[in-house]
């Protein structure tokens, strides 16, 4: 095994490619947060009274809360006064009509990322709205979706445009008082996608975002609403990269879902922030807040995730299942490498009669890195038939590596059925010989085996993310096999 | 915890604390006081503590139990006490936290294997008690282990020399007959290398409310072979804590089997650390009914290569109760080939019963097998079926299949007396129409 094993080193320390810098002219508040602050935020994005005023909310009760500890992760210290909470391109003065208008820089940025926004529209239809930072950069095919009737804009443009839309939703689902990175999004989010499917809409296309941090000393706060009104469906997908950097950075996030009554939301995430260099120095901290509240009976919602980047991760995407028949899905894929922590899972909340959930999580630990799995599974008092299913598996790829499974699993209710199965295994030497006694490479037999762990995740996405994830996986394992 | 039931305790204690045994041996005296700081420092664990969350003991905070013994222990029942009693084993008995020569019997007890109560083996045999005792947990473990090291008032002592083999199996019947009364024991179980032996704990006690409050401390010497079982059958309105803590040599084989019937509150702690190529393999049923509230909790800790572990709890909650099981499995870093599957089944009979559950695995090495399992579910309908169609009415045909779900524990027994008897005691908490005792 020696001879792979190097081969297996070399492959793991293939480099983040999408750690460049852009050189672009921002305007960035200097760093520090307190009330002043977030009332010129709220001014700069002419956004309505009511917003500060949640803003300001959500920062008074931000500030008597402490950083969670219970995660199976270590975390240095974050100075939160010595982050930046605002910054973008300083070409905003005139918005942007349509991309011809944008700095052509940023345009390069995206192509570099794999998404030419300016091709967008001949590909195979997903209208992308690209975050920078912290503004929201452009929004491709606007017209073939207003045609539809649905609304896929930035959050700022919503404020200005739905403000009544967005009072009614916003903070429905993860209110401002959930947890203490959900607080201070909510105080100091900047901008974020805003999707609303009308009655009995499909949406005729993907929805797509891209997150990029690019300044130094940011943070990124970006706050995601979708509602799925009745009879409704939408698909929508985020990606998110950053440069390298040898300080961390804080990335917190709130993904906030409502599905309506036989409504259906597919939301898929591939997140390769930067994951530090290979001694564990830098990275994106990701402590992420992403929650889907099924409102109506029949709804389901279905969260797919490839979770390859990040020095630390810390998200639990869930599902209150209220309505009846509501089913909640989670497919995750976890990946850490390196000094890499990953603490992530689901809760799956029962409430409403005959309601199912499925939770699928495959963790990868290569290098030093620890990857924990923690999940709730809950059902209530009146979740008669309440159905779960839930399969966590972990790969071992190196002897320095940790997997840790954290399941809970409360059950009130005497009709429910739940089962939870977990393993833990490295990759065996006997696969690993059977593929090279074939003739694969031991580099190709470790990717084969490991895509072939992660199969079921994967073709949960959409295709072209699919080949995309699987690439990824590619990259971020290589050198870790032995 | 508020600080007045806090000071209830502390100053019952300072009562109590002059005459407790052992109180010549300095060693001990500071093993005492301690003890006794940290408890005065925590209190009793609070529900903010993970390993708390879903048991609530604040009832025992606001009820100050008290270890004044005020009652003459000849008023104790002698017939009811038989029925407990296994007739062919070693018995040992301890009434009201004391341990009682008058009930108790080792008669046929080879003379190289040490069996006394913890108060004669501090006074015989200090030094061998000082070598073991606190070694397999530490006072710092959580608040009820402090509790119990600064309290105990006696236990049981068990040591068995290298190559010996103790047919016979011994039991500690633990009794309690006063009411608000704390029963504080400490039992230190000694097997050397290669020898064997099956020890029994058996909980019983009166209808009032009393806690009991007992660490076991195991240590299974290198190729050892011990079989521990604990039938916790407490009074219905009783509160017991029970920690057993064992440490492992190599190759060293421990079997633990649980049965968790009665107390109103009951919480059980396992945990066992794993020497190299050791196995441990850990079975339980718990069985609530009422109000009762049942929490077991084990802790598996491979430290070392090649060692075994095998767990199978299984819980039935009807009425009322609530059941827990925090299970975890530790596979340390250079536990390289690890072997260990954990298994956790639930039925939940009625619309009012709970059930938390949460199998861990934190593994820190990577050429392991390592599972575990979880089911919460109710009978299945087929299987229903099927005895129905087989003339079977359906009432009977549930009971029938939830006896045999819980009945594969009492099964796993292989010492036929106390089957017997824990089929008693399981019978005694079921829908029994259907079930016809003279066929088991």
């Amino acid at each position: 095994m020696s001879s792979s094993t190097e081969e297996i080193t070399n492959l793991i320390s293939q480099e983040y490619k999408q750690g460049f810098v852009t050189e672009l002219e921002v305007e960035t508040f200097p760093p520090g947060l307190d009330e002043e602050v977030i009332t010129k935020l709220s001014k700069i994005k002419n956004e309505p009274d009511f917003m500060l005023e949640y803003r300001l909310k959500a920062f008074r009760h931000w500030q008597t809360m402490k950083e969670p500890d219970w995660a199976q992760l270590n975390i240095d210290p974050i100075d939160y006064q010595a982050i930046s909470y605002y910054s973008a391109p300083k070409k905003d003065s005139d918005k942007p009509q349509s991309l011809d208008e944008i700095d052509p820089e940023l345009l390069e940025t995206y192509k570099k990322l794999g998404i030419p926004l300016d091709e967008q529209e001949r590909l195979a239809g997903v209208a992308v709205d690209a975050v920078f930072d912290s503004v929201s950069v452009a929004t491709t095919f606007k017209g073939k979706l207003n045609e539809a009737g649905v609304i896929f804009c930035p959050i700022s443009e919503a404020l200005q445009e739905y403000p009544e839309l967005v009072k009614q939703y916003l903070g429905t689902v993860v209110p401002e008082t959930d947890n203490f990175f959900a607080s201070l999004n909510a105080a100091v989010f900047t901008d974020g996608s805003f999707v609303y499917i009308p009655k009995g809409v499909r949406c005729p296309m993907e929805l797509s975002t891209y997150f990029r941090i690019n300044a130094a000393n940011t943070g990124q706060f970006e706050r995601t609403l979708i509602i799925a009104d009745e009879n409704s469906h939408v698909s929508y997908l985020e990606g998110c990269t950053a440069p390298m950097r040898d300080e961390n950075q804080l990335h917190a996030a709130v993904v906030e879902l409502i599905v309506m009554e036989n409504a259906e939301i597919k939301y898929s995430t591939v997140q390769n922030w930067y994951p530090g260099d290979e001694n564990g120095i830098g990275g994106i901290y990701n402590f992420v807040t992403k929650r889907a509240e099924c409102r109506g009976d029949n709804s389901k919602v279905s969260w797919t995730q490839v979770e390859t980047g990040s020095a630390i991760t810390w998200k639990y995407p869930s599902c209150v299942l209220l309505g009846d028949n509501s089913v909640g899905e989670f497919y995750s894929v976890a990946l850490t490498n390196n000094y890499q922590q990953a603490d992530t899972g689901t809760k799956m909340i029962h409430i409403g009669k005959n309601t199912s959930s499925t939770i699928i999580s495959k963790g990868i630990s290569a290098g030093k890195a620890q990857n924990t799995y923690r999940g709730l599974v809950k059902v209530g008092k009146n979740a008669v038939n309440a159905r779960n299913y839930t399969q966590c598996d972990s790969l071992l790829v190196g002897d320095k590596c940790g997997a840790h499974t954290f399941p809970y699993i409360e059950v009130k209710q005497p009709t429910a059925q739940v089962e939870h199965e977990a393993t833990t295994s490295k990759i065996s030497e006997d696969q690993l010989f059977f593929c090279q006694q074939r003739g694969l490479s031991a580099e190709d037999a470790v990717s084969m085996i490991v895509n072939g762990f992660c199969k079921e995740v994967f073709k949960e996405l959409p295709m072209e993310f699919a080949v995309e994830a699987q690439a990824l996986l590619g990259i971020s394992l290589e050198g870790s096999v032995g | 915890m508020t600080a007045q039931h806090l000071n209830n305790y502390t100053e019952e204690y300072k009562n109590t604390a002059n005459t407790l045994p052992g109180q010549s041996l300095g060693w001990l005296k500071t093993i005492r006081a301690e003890a006794f700081e940290y408890f005065s420092d925590k209190g009793f664990p609070s529900l903010r503590e993970e390993e708390w969350r879903y048991t609530n003991v604040s009832a025992i905070e606001k009820k100050l139990f008290s270890a004044q013994l005020n009652l003459d222990e000849s008023e104790l029942d002698k017939q009811w006490l038989n029925r407990f009693r296994l007739e062919d084993a070693l018995t040992v008995v301890v009434v009201n936290g004391r341990f009682s020569k008058e009930h108790s019997n080792l008669e046929g007890l080879p003379d190289t294997i040490s069996v006394l109560s913890m108060t004669d083996a501090l006074d015989q045999q200090p030094e061998l008690v000082e070598k073991y005792l606190t070694k397999a947990v530490s006072n710092s473990e959580h608040s009820f282990v402090a509790f119990n090291s600064a309290w105990f008032s006696d236990g049981l002592f068990v040591h068995v020399p290298a190559k010996q083999v103790l047919d016979k199996p011994i039991q500690i019947l633990h009794v309690v007959t006063q009411a608000d009364f704390l029963a504080t024991t400490r039992n230190v179980l000694v097997v050397d290398a290669m020898a064997e032996v099956s020890i029994i704990e058996t909980f019983v006690g009166g209808d009032d409310a009393y806690l009991s409050a007992v660490v076991t401390e195991v240590f299974v010497g290198e190729n050892a072979t011990l079989t521990l079982y604990k039938m916790q059958s407490e009074g219905d309105k009783a509160y017991h804590f029970g920690g057993t803590y064992v440490k492992q040599q190599r190759d060293s084989r421990f079997t633990h089997h649980n049965f968790a019937f009665g107390g109103l509150l009951a919480r059980n702690d396992i945990h066992t650390d794993l020497d190299v190529a050791s196995e441990c393999d850990l079975n339980g049923l718990y069985l609530g009914v009422k109000r009762q509230h049942i929490d077991n909790h084990t802790r598996i800790n491979h430290e070392k290569p090649h060692a075994i572990s095998r767990e199978l709890y299984k819980g039935v909650l009807n009425q009322r109760a609530r059941g827990v099981f925090q299970g975890r499995v530790i596979v340390a870093e250079d536990a390289q080939k690890t072997d260990s599957e954990m298994n956790n089944r639930n039925l939940l009979l009625s619309n009012d019963a709970e059930v938390d559950t949460k199998p861990q695995l934190e593994i820190y090495a990577d050429d392991v097998k390592c599972a575990h399992g979880v089911t919460v579910g109710q009978l299945d309908e087929k299987s229903i079926f099927y005895l129905q169609s087989r003339c079977v009415d359906e009432e009977t045909a549930r009971n029938m299949l939830t006896f045999a779900f819980a009945n594969e524990m009492v099964d796993k027994v292989k010492l036929k007396n106390l089957r017997d008897l824990l089929l008693l005691q399981l019978l005694n908490r079921f829908p029994q129409a259907g079930i016809d005792k003279e066929w088991l």
